[in-house]
């Protein structure tokens, strides 16, 4: 067996889905080669995991709220105008003008608020928008007291050197809060010398916190 | 019903990361399922049968999605192509890396940048544990079709966990 042999038998290795002679065979490669080994390990080791990965509990009082809903419609009642998800969608989706050289000019506009469950990470995405590509661009991030960006810790203050694309590039931010946070989040996106800044406001709900 | 709608509630939390997604995922199930409880009495196997419903209102929110003013970012980040990934990097080492982070939300994160397809046969077969026979008719999709998928999810997944969240790009401080 060689290397290039693995990747495709990988997965029916760790379903459990392959013969005894190909399991053998791998076996054997594998005490003969450190790089898939190791492979290997990192997917057994995901595997097991994702097996364990929690999942929250409901915040109080929905799942009563959910059958009452679901109860009173059934019954004629009018259906309570809810949270669309389309809506939340927009509001955890915020969109940044950038046009090149000069940034766009805009009103001022209240700062967006986005809900994050206390210690549950959540991905906020903003996505900037460039009239031409835009070449070594530098985005700002100034993160609140209690909100981190996973796998950063508590950083506070990053930046990166990146390039925009024209059209829609999106930014993920997975965050996740760790308390309550009472500033905002800056972005800040700056080219050839002028800059475009970017505020966003967090509710944290303790709810999540026993659900993981 | 309410053990029930925690596992909805679970398995819509799981397929779509979101607090505020899985609420209105399993509000608008049991909208539709309230008239018709006496039905599902009858049913032998019910969770499969219900998550076999929460997937279909799964479908029908991505389509949403894809038809709103916001469709370009919802593409791309389905895409494996994500532009995500020509955002910021940063240089540590992976050891420190894992030091600073959870591998728990790390992963919750990767599962994030999956497209929506990918992500609930990996949730459904890696996390919740159904085999890809059972998935056939949860997810109403050929063996074959789930197989690759899943094959593709977990690829991606060992890539994203591999890495450092952000592939390109050169962080400059911080």
């Amino acid at each position: 067996m060689e290397c290039r042999d693995l990747t495709p038998q990988l997965d029916d290795c760790l379903d459990g889905r392959l013969d005894a002679a190909a399991r053998r065979s791998i076996q054997e490669h594998l005490e003969r080669c450190p790089d898939c080994r190791r492979r290997h390990q990192h997917a057994v080791a995901l595997q097991a995991a994702l097996r364990t990965l929690p999942a929250p509990t409901p915040r109080q009082g929905f799942v009563d709220q959910a059958l009452s809903r679901a109860t009173g419609a059934a019954a004629g009642a009018v259906r309570t105008l809810r949270r669309g998800a389309l809506g939340m969608a927009l509001a955890a989706s915020l969109v940044l003008g950038v046009a090149v050289g000069v940034f766009l000019v805009t009103r001022p506009a209240p700062v967006p608020t986005v809900a994050l469950m206390l210690e549950r990470p959540e991905t906020v995405r903003l996505m900037f928008n460039s009239a031409k590509p835009l070449q070594a661009a530098t985005l700002s991030l100034a993160l609140p007291e209690n909100v981190e960006l996973v796998g950063y810790g508590d950083r506070r203050e990053l930046s990166w050197q990146t390039d925009l694309r024209e059209g829609g590039n999106l930014l993920q931010l997975p965050l996740v809060a760790r308390g309550t946070a009472k500033d905002e989040l800056v972005a800040r996106l700056s080219h050839g010398g002028t800059s475009k800044t970017f505020r966003l406001k967090f509710e944290v709900d303790n709810a999540g916190k026993s659900g993981m | 019903m309410r053990p029930q709608v925690e596992y909805l509630y679970r398995l819509a939390w799981r397929f779509t990361g979101s607090v505020a997604d899985a609420e209105d995922l399993v509000q608008d199930v049991l909208l539709k399922l309230y008239p018709r409880t006496r039905q599902l009495v009858d049913i032998e196997r019910l969770r499969p049968w219900l998550a076999r419903v929460l997937y279909r209102e799964y479908v029908d929110l991505v389509r949403q999605r894809a038809r709103s003013p916001i469709a370009d970012l919802a593409a791309d980040a389905e895409g494996e192509d994500n532009p995500l990934d020509t955002l910021p990097a940063i240089k540590d080492g992976p050891e420190e890396h894992a030091e600073r982070s959870g591998l728990r939300e790390r992963i919750l994160c990767a599962l994030d940048r999956l497209n929506p397809e990918q992500r609930a046969v990996v949730t459904m077969h890696d996390v919740e544990g159904y085999s890809l026979e059972e998935l056939e008719t949860i997810l109403e999709t050929p063996l074959g079709t789930l197989k690759s998928r899943l094959h593709r999810a977990r690829r991606r997944l060992r890539a994203l966990l591999s890495v450092e969240p952000f592939s390109a790009g050169e962080r400059v401080n911080g």
